[in-house]
């Protein structure tokens, strides 16, 4: 008997364009009639969460143009930056209990806050060509519980569906314990989803096989600014518009975090000191209006912050009284039981030292160590502190991850540095704070069970590297939601392989009777195999490897909250039906909870977790305990209140003053930290562990490999989900690109449009040892990248960038994370595409000098 | 007394203000689309002639108003072949230089690049020679492509792809242009 292999991955390819409509027909868009539905929601992606209104209504009808006769209030035509234009791309059809229903998806001009006025990014502009559309790009979204019966996907029900997933949880947990059942998991999809999991996973079975989408580990993304004491998302975006000086790294926030960018940044008139390898459309931006571009080379952020702090000490520049009033001394620093904070935090005479131990942090070393030329960097030393002017100036730093993905631990620390010695912090703009990447969604039931995790760091328990455990072959049963785990984890080919063969051990499911296929799947877990559950939206390059697929009812389909980058909770709400069978995840982890016997998972909507996971909230940046003690008060739902409050919603952590909420708009307001003594530390960024791994995973370019770096883009939102079935989109990016220098592409014979190969055979996989990965992508030749450089797209389809990314967590064994922006790999000509004639291949960083 | 769109576009209005428009209703009106508004097919593009092949310097836009009033576009003969382009090049196109994010004008064109923009507002550039895609920005539609014709040494416009910024059809809302 042979075993049959999965299928092949199929990725979401882009849909073709559609067809251009008769030139004789003019384009329209239907108005919502003034008696429109209305609902409010937040953009689904970037952390920035602008603000968004929902008119739905019958199909059959339109509103008129005059103010009266449209929902919108205007008259047709509206004039520039009114923020109510419906695009047709912000129109669909959808169905609302079971009618088919016009919407249009348009951000709030009535905001205040966030997205003022109704601005929007190209993203959240489109959330319209998200929703499901039975006869439009969207008409794939996975719609019934499957179960994979000799390589196909059978429909088989919730019932079949929920009963199986819940007799192999408790098989595994029964015989192998629960180390063997893992979870992967959206760290920030809605308080009610995350809460729900978490509940089952971390709570009621107690697994420290958890982690989220971007790690592979569960915890902190930013330990070196944790471990100054200050919080990653303490700022608002007021900072960003009081600030004089911005010092930004590792994201580009035009692209990114579009509408902070156009609202509360370039408004503010701040100068700009941009750090990134690439000169993108910020770093241009920041050159042309006064700010300068730090263009390091990849993996040196460390170097180029302790240069910078060393200068601002070594000139007497640092913010002496925040120093002497609110940094920790060694004995304050003593009294702190954080292991990593006894280990890495030090006082301000310690990290002086231990930066004036060095050549390589004056400017001349650090022009060195980094290619950032000296003068620059004694310029930005002197901007963000007016050469040490009485009156100081107001500095903000903002990062995220081109820093902490490409060395975790010391580029979080020596950026945490920067903003302490600078007393950036608390204070209206002066703040250091991630700009984040997803929204922040994650509310935990119960905590991660540090003391089950075979992982440690001198003896301080780490939390689980969970790919690494999976392909030492320890886990049996992993279910896998709302992610493309696969692509999503550094080493992705050596990972791929390794779940091909763990799904592959033991018998086949040949039989569509659940009973004969349980027994089959049990086989499989006793033949030191693995069972793997898809919880998704759409199929992704994961699904093909699952067991089970259980598909999700996402944004609009559920009422949800989260917060934004500001710590903004809104409501998310529903608005119209779900695909099929689809399910909301909070329910799908409550019915196999029921069915695995445990209590607590009998919610009866999304408001009565929202309401239970206030508890869990308390005492963090996320609090919203006193927005349901308010709402219980006044005889209310908490999602009812915080419907009233729109897309404005509060910023928490939120407190109950004379019966009156109360929000937080910036944390440290009064200059106590996160810390034992209450006061903040500076923490030893090691610039020598930091060139050791670069040695390890830099280029050679004797070997014909680049730097092959990767991350977001404008246009384009993680693994395309939503934006592969989107015109917009795909029209723009048919394919995945790869930026190479025009010098570069000269030497390799290449011009913009060529298909290239990127590969390599030093790809550091889950075990720390070599091997071997590659993607294709289209040529775009431009000088964004320096020569040595390319840059790629992170998650398109069919283009696996993170095949070249290194998965040995053991690199940086303080905290398990990936060096994700450190791929390495040759680059080849393999082929031309049709592309030339059809795609933008027009510089992307062409930026004003003033606005 | 609010400004006509006209006088809202002759006053050159500034990047940031907000103006009210005036409301001009379609004149004819006779089928209806599903959603019961007014049916295109029943509003005819009118054909105007634009400019002279033989007077178009490369790299130079014209500016024009089509197909109503207050609906403004660039021509411009990029240097190369262009998607849709006309002339004995393939590289003369036009489109609304309304930036269809929010509707400020847009009139940088950078000729090096053959883009339009960035736009004064929010920073979007579109490539002309590429039927007008995003290279990079926030509209969430490519710029409404006027559909042009070459006959002899005359181009003419004869329709309009896409809709125009500010309209809830593109020929509702405004006069023709004469």
């Amino acid at each position: 008997m042979t075993t049959p292999q999965p299928a092949q991955p199929r990725p979401a390819q882009p849909r073709p364009a559609q067809a251009q409509p008769h030139p004789a027909q003019a384009a329209s868009v239907p108005l919502p009639p003034a008696d429109a539905t209305v609902h409010s929601t937040c953009c689904e992606y970037c952390p920035v969460a602008c603000g968004y209104k929902v008119y739905t209504w019958p199909v059959g009808r339109t509103g008129g143009p005059l103010a009266a006769d449209n929902a919108l209030g205007v008259d047709f035509p509206t004039s520039a930056l009114t923020g109510r234009w419906p695009s047709e791309t912000m129109h669909s059809t959808v169905r609302v209990g079971g009618a088919p229903h016009n919407v249009i998806i348009i951000p709030d001009a009535d905001s205040e806050v966030v997205n003022v006025g109704g601005t929007h990014s190209v993203r959240g502009g489109a959330l319209a060509k998200k929703v499901y559309d039975e006869k439009g790009l969207t008409a794939d979204r996975l719609q019934h519980p499957m179960l994979r019966v000799s390589g196909q996907l059978v429909p088989i029900g919730w019932d079949v569906a929920t009963d199986m997933v819940a007799e192999l949880s408790s098989y595994v947990i029964e015989n192998y314990g629960e180390l063997a059942w893992g979870m992967k998991i959206y760290s920030y999809q809605y308080y009610e989803n995350t809460y729900a999991a978490s509940k089952l996973g971390l709570g009621a079975i107690g697994t420290p096989n958890w982690s989220p989408h971007h790690a592979p580990a569960e915890g902190d993304d930013v330990p070196g600014l944790s471990d100054s004491g200050i919080d990653a998302f303490s700022a608002a975006f007021e900072d960003d518009r009081e600030a004089d000086v911005l010092f930004i790294a590792g994201s580009d926030p035009y692209e990114t975090k579009t509408v902070r960018f156009t609202t509360w940044q370039s408004p503010g008139g701040a100068k700009i000191i941009y750090v990134d390898p690439r000169r993108t459309f910020t770093a241009a931006y920041a050159e042309n209006n006064g700010g300068l571009h730090l263009q390091l080379r990849p993996g040196t952020d460390t170097a180029l912050y302790n240069a910078i702090v060393r200068e601002i000490i070594e000139r007497g520049w640092e913010d002496g009284e925040f120093i002497r009033d609110h940094v920790a001394s060694r004995a304050e620093l003593d009294e702190d039981s954080k292991w990593r904070r006894a280990l890495f935090g030090r006082t301000f005479e310690e990290i002086t030292e231990y930066l004036m131990s060095s050549d390589e942090f004056t400017p001349e070393g650090a022009e060195r160590e980094t290619g950032v030329p000296a003068d620059k960097i004694r310029q930005a030393a002197s901007m963000l502190t007016a050469g040490g002017a009485p009156e100081r100036p107001r500095a903000t730093v903002l990062f995220e991850k081109g820093l902490y993905w490409s060395h975790n631990y010391e580029n979080t620390a020596a950026i945490a540095n920067l903003g302490v010695v600078l007393g950036s912090t608390g204070r209206p703009g002066r703040a250091i704070s991630r700009m984040g990447g997803h929204q922040r969604g994650g509310n935990k039931a119960a905590g991660y069970p540090l003391d089950k995790s075979p992982h440690s760091y001198e003896g301080n328990p780490v939390e689980m590297d969970t790919e690494r455990w999976l392909v030492e072959g320890n886990t049996r049963f992993r279910w896998v939601v709302g992610t493309n785990w696969l692509g999503a984890m550094g080493g992705t080919a050596a990972l791929t392989r390794a779940v091909a063969d763990l799904t592959t051990r033991g018998p086949a499911v040949t039989s569509v009777d659940p009973a004969t296929a349980l027994e089959q799947l049990k086989a499989r877990i006793d033949a030191d195999g693995m069972v793997i559950v898809h919880q998704e939206i759409y199929e992704n390059e994961s699904t093909p490897y699952a067991d089970i697929v259980l598909p999700a009812a996402t944004w609009g389909e559920e009422d949800f909250a989260r917060n934004n980058a500001e710590r903004r909770l809104r409501i998310y709400e529903k608005f119209m039906d779900p695909p099929g069978e689809a399910r909301p995840d909070w329910q799908i982890f409550a019915e196999v909870g029921r069915k695995m016997g445990f209590d607590g998972f009998d919610w009866a909507d999304s408001n009565e977790i929202f309401e239970e996971g206030a508890a869990a909230s308390s005492g963090g940046r996320r609090d919203y305990g006193a927005l349901v003690e308010k709402a219980r008060a006044e005889g209310k739902r908490g999602h009812d209140l915080l419907r009233e409050l729109g897309t404005q919603g509060l910023q928490t952590p939120l407190t109950l003053e004379g019966g009156e909420l109360v929000e937080t708009v910036r944390q440290h307001a009064d200059l106590t930290f996160k810390t034992a003594s209450g006061k903040a530390n500076f923490v030893l960024a090691d610039w020598d562990a930091v060139k050791a791994r670069n040695e390890l995973l830099a280029p050679d370019p004797a070997r014909g490999e680049f730097w092959v770096l990767n991350g977001r883009i404008n246009a384009l939102w993680n693994n395309m989900f939503d934006f592969a079935r989107r015109e917009i989109a795909t029209t723009r990016w048919p394919m995945n690109f790869l930026e190479v220098n025009p010098a570069d592409a000269e030497d390799l014979g290449v011009v913009s449009g060529d298909l290239l190969s990127i590969e390599s055979d030093r790809v550091i996989d889950q075990l720390g040892e070599p091997s071997t990965g590659g993607f294709t992508a289209v040529a775009y030749v431009s000088d964004i990248v320096p020569p040595g450089v390319t840059f790629t797209y992170f998650l398109y389809p069919g283009s696996p960038a993170n095949t070249v990314t290194p998965a040995d967590s053991n690199l940086q064994p303080i905290n398990l994370r990936y060096n994700f922006k450190l791929g390495r790999g040759v680059v080849t000509k393999i082929g031309t595409t049709e592309l030339a004639g059809k795609m933008s291949f027009a510089p992307r960083n062409l930026a004003p000098t003033s606005t | 007394m609010p400004l006509t769109r006209r006088e809202f576009l002759l006053a050159g209005a500034a990047a940031g203000a907000f103006v009210g428009a005036g409301v001009v209703l379609p004149v004819a009106i006779t089928l209806r689309d599903e959603n019961g508004g007014p049916d295109s097919e029943a509003l005819i593009y009118p054909r105007q002639r634009i400019a002279s092949l033989s007077e178009l310097q490369e790299g130079t836009p014209v500016f024009f108003d089509y197909p109503l009033v207050g609906q403004s576009n660039l021509l411009v003969k990029v240097g190369a072949p262009a998607e849709a382009g006309v002339g004995p090049d393939g590289d003369v196109v036009a489109f609304s230089n309304l930036c269809t994010h929010m509707g400020c004008p847009i009139t940088t064109y950078q000729a090096a690049e053959g883009v339009l923009g960035p736009c004064p507002c929010h920073f979007t550039t579109f490539d002309l020679a590429h039927d007008a895609q995003v290279t990079l920005g926030q509209a969430t539609q490519q710029l409404p492509r006027v559909l042009l014709t070459a006959d002899g040494d005359d181009i003419y416009a004869d329709g309009l792809l896409r809709l125009v910024y500010g309209h809830q059809n593109s020929l509702v809302g405004a006069e023709p242009v004469s």
